[in-house]
């Protein structure tokens, strides 16, 4: 059994506009195309080379190159391996056709990336929210979101001072020494 | 309000009806929900439901060191977290063009497979509680204490063992310990009659899981199913073999398969896994104190530890499947994109939104736990 993406195969990518071919090992292959041909490059890698199986589908947010990455893996169960193919779509407005037609797993991914980068996929089944269900701010996979500057702006912070504690407290029980107290060395 | 304002709803005459199963629910595999529709008892529609398990690992690996993740990823799967370890360690690895020494890699075997036969042990309890037989479940969670006990004396940890780093393992393993492994060994392989003989042959779970759930390989294929849930549909397809990654490809073991792809298939496969996975560490016991050398290779400062860009995509089998990571370097001290794909992705989302519609309401848990779903790994 062939390990490899077969000869024939090869010349008929070749054939592809802005495509390059990069063997890693015996087992892994790396394809980089233009976004436009990755749908014919898919359908050819699963109709006649047998890379029935999509594995995954991964968004990367290059910010600094107002690009993201979109690369699918997938993985032939007749010539054992695995390629993946990676496009680069403008990061504005974010828009790329789903391959939901050829890989039903697409669903599941594209809907998980149109959730947190805020990618739509055209043509795929569903692009409701999955996980996120009442989030309602900016896509928080992207880059330029900062968890921790939005919890400080949306949220207020708060002493911690019930009642049940100030009783204790007075008591001589509870945090008695602030942090800085405890710290400090003894004389 | 007042008479003159009500107004009847009308509603087209139909027999349906919905229901939340789930998240909160004796039958669903941690916090998940299904929106079921039903005819009577039999669902005519099925819609998952997730996120009430959210915990962003993702963004939060983007902001922690490379070392600083390994503590974080266990977390992505409770009842099996080995692989998520290993997989993780191994990208870096990768990233790094790091080679690990050949103990540790046996090492990891032997983590991995022990923490296979305890997922699969709580997998068979909690299948056989939604069947109502609560005794199998006992029995499950009780041996699958005796593997965290290993786990315990190994690494510190029973649930999360933070064991496997980039380079290698942290630490080698206690005098003696392969002396107990074997004997839990022993002792959970004279368990599995019992087992066979309360659950596995027992009548109420035969009659309730067959047919249950139903897919054909077409169907597996087309739905991305795998791991042991492929297997039970008749296709021989296992990343330790197929896909050989540390040192499976110098052990011997079966890849047990059935054809009907039902629920009682997928747990007949998970049956005979956990005898493939003893038959495993008995040999990684075997061949351990023949191989001699360090546990890790160096590594840079983990604190200034700038891995050099690039990315990657690892696989391994976990209990549940294919699970991969996608790693990216951009050159940085931290990850710029870690993907993490659980099997449970598909499992528990379209898989089981498929295969719940034109069952009956009693047997919706039953096919969540036959596929083995593990909704952290959805959620992330």
């Amino acid at each position: 059994m062939s390990k490899k993406v077969t000869p024939w195969l090869d010349n008929l990518l070749q054939e592809i506009e802005g495509i390059e071919i990069r063997r890693k090992d015996s087992r892994r292959v790396r394809i980089d195309i233009a976004a436009d041909s990755l749908p014919t490059l898919l359908e050819l890698l699963r109709g006649r080379a047998g890379y029935v199986h999509l594995s995954a589908i991964t968004c990367v947010d290059w910010i600094d190159e107002s690009q993201f990455e979109l690369v699918y893996q997938l993985w032939s169960y007749e010539s054992q391996s695995l390629v993946s193919a990676h496009i680069r779509i403008a990061r504005d407005p974010g828009v790329y056709v789903s391959v939901f037609d050829l890989y039903q797993p697409a669903a599941f991914f594209e809907r998980d990336i149109h959730e947190m980068f805020g990618v739509y996929f055209e043509g795929s089944p569903d692009m409701s929210k999955f996980i996120l269900t009442e989030w309602n701010g900016p896509p928080p996979m992207r880059k330029e979101f900062d968890a921790e500057a939005w919890v400080n702006e949306t949220f207020e912070r708060k002493e911690y001072q019930p009642d049940w504690l100030k009783e204790i407290t007075e008591q001589g029980g509870g945090i008695v020494k602030s942090p800085e107290e405890a710290r400090q060395k003894k004389p | 309000m007042r008479p003159e304002n009500y107004q009847a709803i009308s509603h087209p005459p139909s027999n349906e009806y919905e229901l939340n199963f789930g998240p909160n629910h004796p039958g669903i595999e941690g916090n998940y929900a299904l929106k079921v529709k039903l005819h009577g008892d039999v669902v005519v529609a099925a819609r998952a439901d997730g996120g009430y398990l959210h915990r962003g690992f993702e963004k939060l690996m983007e902001g922690r060191l490379w070392i600083q993740n390994i503590a974080l990823v266990p977390r992505i799967c409770v009842p099996d977290p080995v692989p998520m370890e290993v997989c993780y360690s191994m990208a870096v690895e990768a990233l790094n063009d790091m080679e690990v020494p050949e103990r540790a890699q046996w090492l990891r075997v032997l983590q991995l497979e022990l923490s296979r036969i305890a997922a699969h042990l709580f997998t068979f309890g909690g299948h056989a509680a939604t069947t109502g037989m609560y005794t199998t479940m006992y029995w499950g969670v009780a041996d699958r204490d005796q593997i965290l006990d290993l786990f315990e004396e190994w690494t510190g940890g029973r649930v999360y063992h933070i064991y496997n780093i980039p380079g290698g393992v942290r630490r080698d393993i206690p005098a003696g310990f392969l002396d107990r492994v074997s004997h839990t060994m022993d002792y959970i392989e004279s368990r599995l009659p019992d087992y066979d003989n309360l659950f596995f042959t027992n009548q109420v779970f035969v009659d309730r899981a067959r047919d249950t759930g139903p897919m054909n390989q077409q169907q597996a294929l087309e739905w991305g199913v795998t791991g042991p849930n492929l297997r039970a549909t008749g296709l021989a397809f296992d990343v330790r073999r197929d896909d050989p990654y540390l040192v499976y490809d110098q052990i011997d073991f079966d890849i047990p398969t059935e054809a009907p792809g039902d629920a009682w298939a997928r747990t007949l496969v998970r049956r005979q896994e956990l005898k493939q996975s003893i038959h495993i560490v008995r040999q990684v016991v075997e061949k351990l104190p023949s191989v001699s050398g360090p546990v890790r290779t160096r590594i840079p400062n983990p604190l200034a530890w700038n891995v050099p860009p690039g990315e990657t995509y690892t696989r391994v089998e976990s209990s549940k499947g294919e699970l991969g990571y996608y790693v990216v370097s951009d050159g940085g001290d931290k990850p710029h994109r870690v993907h993490v794909r659980g099997p449970s992705s598909m499992h528990a989302v379209q898989v089981l939104e498929q295969l719940a519609v034109g069952a009956r309401l009693e047997d919706v848990a039953q096919i969540m736990f036959s596929l083995d779903a593990c909704p952290p790994e959805v959620d992330r």
